[in-house]
Parts: C-alpha cells; structure tokens; sequence
C-alpha cells in the first residue's frame, strides 16, 4: 500500500480583465496632453485627483461639469522612505521616497509620487515641487486603472523641488494621506 | 423567541450589467441615494449599516471597503460587512435593529463579476481537498443537482425550460433584468447541453449590479411610510459543505428555514426565490411547502437578471415592490449561498393594504 498523502499541491491562477471606468478615461487621456484632471465637490469643497465621480464626503455625485484641470505644481504634505526589502519582483535596490504631492490653485492630492533630483534624507514636508513629465512621445497609459487612484505614472516621472521657500510644515497636518 | 416588527421602508436596484463600465463604488452610489430618497429620510438617520460583497469577484482586496464610499462614511458609521449575499446583510441588520437601541439600518448587497471568470473563482469557496482541485463550478454541481432530480422522475427537462420561458416572459418591462422575452419552449429544448443536462436557459447571466434595502422599527415605519411592508419572520439554515453527502434532490435547510420563519402561517399569493438554475424552482417550492397558487418569481427571477451578492437580497426587494403594487399581500423572498443551494434564507413579508 502507498503512503497516506500528507501533503498536495494546488496552484491557484485567478485572471481579471477591468473595464477602465469613463472618469478616468477621460483623466488618462488628459495626462497624455500634459494636463491633471480633478474633480470639484461643491458641496465638501474638496478636489479629487483621479477624478471618481463622486464625493465620498458630501455623498454627492460628480459629473463632467466638476472636472477642474490642475495645477501641475505643489507642496509635499506628507512621504515615506521606502528602504527596499528584495522580496521577489522588487527591482529598486536603494532607499527611495513615496510621496503627496498637495496641487496648487484649486487643490487635489496625488499620492505615491516619486521626489527625484534629491537623496531621500533631504525631501521636506512643506517642499515646493513641480512635475517633471515624460516627453509626449513616451506617455503611456499602462499603469492607470480604476484601482490606481493618485497615479500618473506614465506621464509624470516625478517630482523635483522648484527652489522656492519651503512652506510651515504644520500647514499641512490634516493632508497626511 | 419574539421579535421586534421591523418594515421595509425603502429599496432601489440597479440594471443587471453583463459588463459594467462604472466601478462597483460608482453603481452602488445611486442605489444607495435612491433608497433613502424612497425611505424618505436622511443619511444621517441610519443608525447601522450593513453590506454583503465579495472581494474575489472584483479581484480586489478590501473592495468592500471603498463600497462604504457609496453610503458615506464620514464622520464615522457604525457598519458591518458580510463576505455573503445582502440578504445576509440584511438579516444582520434586522437583528441589530431588535435591540431597539437604533430605528433605521440600511442593507444593501453589490458584485462585479465582470472582471474575474465565475467558473474559476467560485471553485475555490469548496472543500480546498476533495472539491477545489476538481474545479467544482457552480454549473457542474448544479447539473449534478438537476441530473438527480431527473433520474428520480420529480421533473423534465420540458418542466425546466418551462420555468426559463416563464421567467423570461416575466421579467419583460423589469427594468433591472438583463434577460427578457417571449421564447418557445420546443425552440429552447432543440438547443444543445451547456453542461448535461442544463441548456444555456437552464443557466443564469452572471450581472454586475447591486441592491439596497433600509428598514426601520415599528413606530418609525409608520412615522416614514403610509405603505410599509413588514418582516413577518426571517431565518437562514445551513447544510454540510460536501455535496455528496447531501440529498441535492431536497432542500432540507430551505425547509427548516420556511418553517421558522413562519411561511405556512398564512396563505402565500408570491414567491421570489433564488432559482439561479431552472431545476431549483421545483427543489425550492416544495422544500417552501407553496402550491400551484402562488405565482413564483413574477420579477422574472435570477434567471433574468443575477447580480452576484444583491440578488437574493433584489428577491426581498422585488417581493416588497410586489407586495406595495397590490400584486399580493404576503410574500416570501428566498436567498441562497454555496453550491448548490448549501444555505438558504427565508424571509415572509407583509403588507398593511
């Protein structure tokens, strides 16, 4: 008789194919052109960058007349410094930065932005920055789906310090996120 | 044990998408406004929220938690979540709300399948041993139902493309189906097994959509609505996983559910039951005791329209609408979750007029 089985492999192979929602379609489509689209509650007065639809905060619905374009400069607000375990897929080696990034003029906060140009011991809440795009011809919109919210990569590389004064860090203590 | 009368007091619904271009957050959103926009109240007044979803569906972890975006949730909500249909959730609600301690509570049940493959994802809800690795699919064990009902004679294969024609026929002018019309049961039979000995209408659309239901206790029932339709009783049982070890001929939780909750209390003019599969309906109206006089899924039924996780909570919902158009004045909604038909929820509604 042969062993009793103690012990059996399943792998397990789940696929998924979404539909990128019309919102951030249109937002794609605008960061290929160079431009940041959000979208203006009227009502919380907050700016959402992807745009969603909706505000989750007044629990108002948000349609194409809530688009704002943005400003494609800001202010840290708040980052982390990665330090890079070599768990499998992880290419970066080196300490990097994750930052937000909060919009000037009518606001709205990406996340998750790279600060390039500077070591991460140097990057500042309250820093001044501004994007650095990808040139035209090697935007893509790989990376952008309706899971992504505050990603522009493939059009934004990053950000880099403008130079300008840096702004009262505890300016921005209620935009953490 | 006695219970609190609780009402339904509002209920909304989406369409049935095959594939939905909005989000599942974005088509929740104005299900969740226009049930409390039906419920006449405030946001603000809903004391507990429950949703039922399932993160696999989607293939997102956490998607039920920027669900709760749809309801809002700042400042904070007291809710609660069950990786279950809504009816489940509803029924957490309705136990929440016999404590007396809240009025209002909202439910509510949403799934995009769209994204995943069914076949694949559901296979992993069995037995990890025995069951997962055979790639145990909601069709195969649902044709192995069928196939066990036919060889014992309790119906035909006529018989179950009757209940396919009948459903499609209904649920012309639902505005929430998907699948709708007038069919030819000898046209439906000459069409070839999908997987033997189920055809293609023996099988229901997987839809994205969702469905919201608030309820509230007595007194502010009465207070928001001059038409509720009360919870009679409300009770879910569940068998063993292993399907081999069950009789799938019968549906002995369905049974034990019905009973508890009350269904042969009273005359039964309409049933809304979770017949996902054409065979079922017999399984399920026996199982409910419910005779030749009640008209079984007038809605058109998930047959028609099968959004994962809101459709055995769109049967309490589509049993309310029913019962508030004067289509009859008792009612049992039925919701059912495992393969095939491994746990069941009975619900007995009531109207006043």
């Amino acid at each position: 008789m042969s062993e009793p089985v103690v012990m059996m492999d399943y792998f397990m192979h789940l696929e998924y194919e979404e539909v990128v929602c019309p919102i951030v379609r249109r937002y794609a489509d605008a960061l290929m052109e160079g431009k940041i689209l959000g979208q203006f509650s009227p009502k919380s007065g907050l700016v959402y960058v992807p745009p969603r639809s909706f505000c989750p905060v007044a629990c108002e619905w948000l349609g194409e007349d809530n688009l704002v374009e943005l400003e494609d400069r800001g202010v840290v607000t708040a980052f982390t410094v990665v330090t890079p375990v070599q768990y499998y897929g992880q290419e970066e080696t080196e300490p990097f930065v994750k930052a937000s990034v909060l919009l000037d003029g009518p606001g709205g906060m990406l996340s998750l932005q790279d600060i390039l140009e500077i070591p991460p011991d140097e990057v500042r809440i309250g820093m001044r920055v501004e994007a650095v795009w990808l040139p035209p011809e090697e935007r893509n919109q790989d990376e952008i789906g309706n899971r992504s919210w505050g990603s522009a990569a493939g059009a934004i590389l990053g950000w880099r310090s403008t130079g300008e004064p840096d702004l009262p860090a505890d300016t921005f203590t209620d935009k953490v996120y | 044990m006695s219970s609190h009368d609780i009402a339904i007091v509002g209920y909304a619904q989406s369409p049935s998408w095959e594939r939905a271009e909005l989000t599942e957050v974005q088509f929740l959103f104005p299900v969740i406004a226009d049930a409390i926009a039906m419920a006449n109240i405030d946001r603000r007044d809903i004391g507990f929220t429950c949703a039922g979803s399932c993160d696999y569906l989607s293939g997102q972890t956490f998607a039920f938690v920027s669900n709760l975006e749809a309801v809002g949730a700042w400042p904070p909500i007291s809710e609660s979540h069950v990786e279950m249909d809504g009816a489940w959730a509803l029924y957490e609600a309705w136990v929440a709300l016999q404590h007396g301690d809240i009025d209002v509570a909202l439910a509510f049940g949403s799934g995009k399948s769209s994204p995943g493959d069914p076949m694949q994802i559901y296979p992993l809800q069995m037995d990890p041993y025995t069951l997962t690795p055979l790639g145990a699919d909601p069709t195969s064990l649902a044709a192995l139902q069928a196939r066990a009902l036919l060889d014992s004679g309790r119906i035909t294969e006529r018989e179950m493309a009757e209940v396919a024609a009948r459903n499609r026929a209904d649920a012309v002018g639902n505005p929430a189906a998907q699948v709708s019309g007038e069919v030819d049961v000898d046209a439906l039979l000459a069409t070839p097994y999908v997987t033997a000995p189920l055809r293609a209408h023996d099988l229901p659309p997987f839809s994205d959509g969702a469905c919201a239901v608030i309820m509230a206790t007595a007194d502010k029932a009465r207070d928001l609505s001059d038409n509720p339709v009360w919870i009679r009783g409300i009770d879910h049982r569940i068998e063993i996983h292993q399907p081999g070890m069950r009789d799938l001929r019968e549906s002995p939780s369905t049974a034990a559910a019905g009973k508890a909750a009350g269904v042969g209390d009273g005359p039964v003019d309409l049933a809304e039951l979770s017949v996902a599969y054409t065979h079922q309906e017999r399984i399920l109206t026996g199982a409910l005791g419910l005779g030749d006089g009640v008209k079984v899924n007038p809605s058109g039924g998930p047959l028609t329209a099968n959004p994962m996780m809101a459709t055995g909570l769109s049967r309490i919902a589509e049993a309310a609408r029913a019962i508030q158009r004067g289509d009859g004045k008792r009612a049992v909604a039925h919701a059912t979750s495992g393969q095939p038909l491994q746990q069941n929820l009975v619900c007995v509604l009531e109207g006043e007029k």
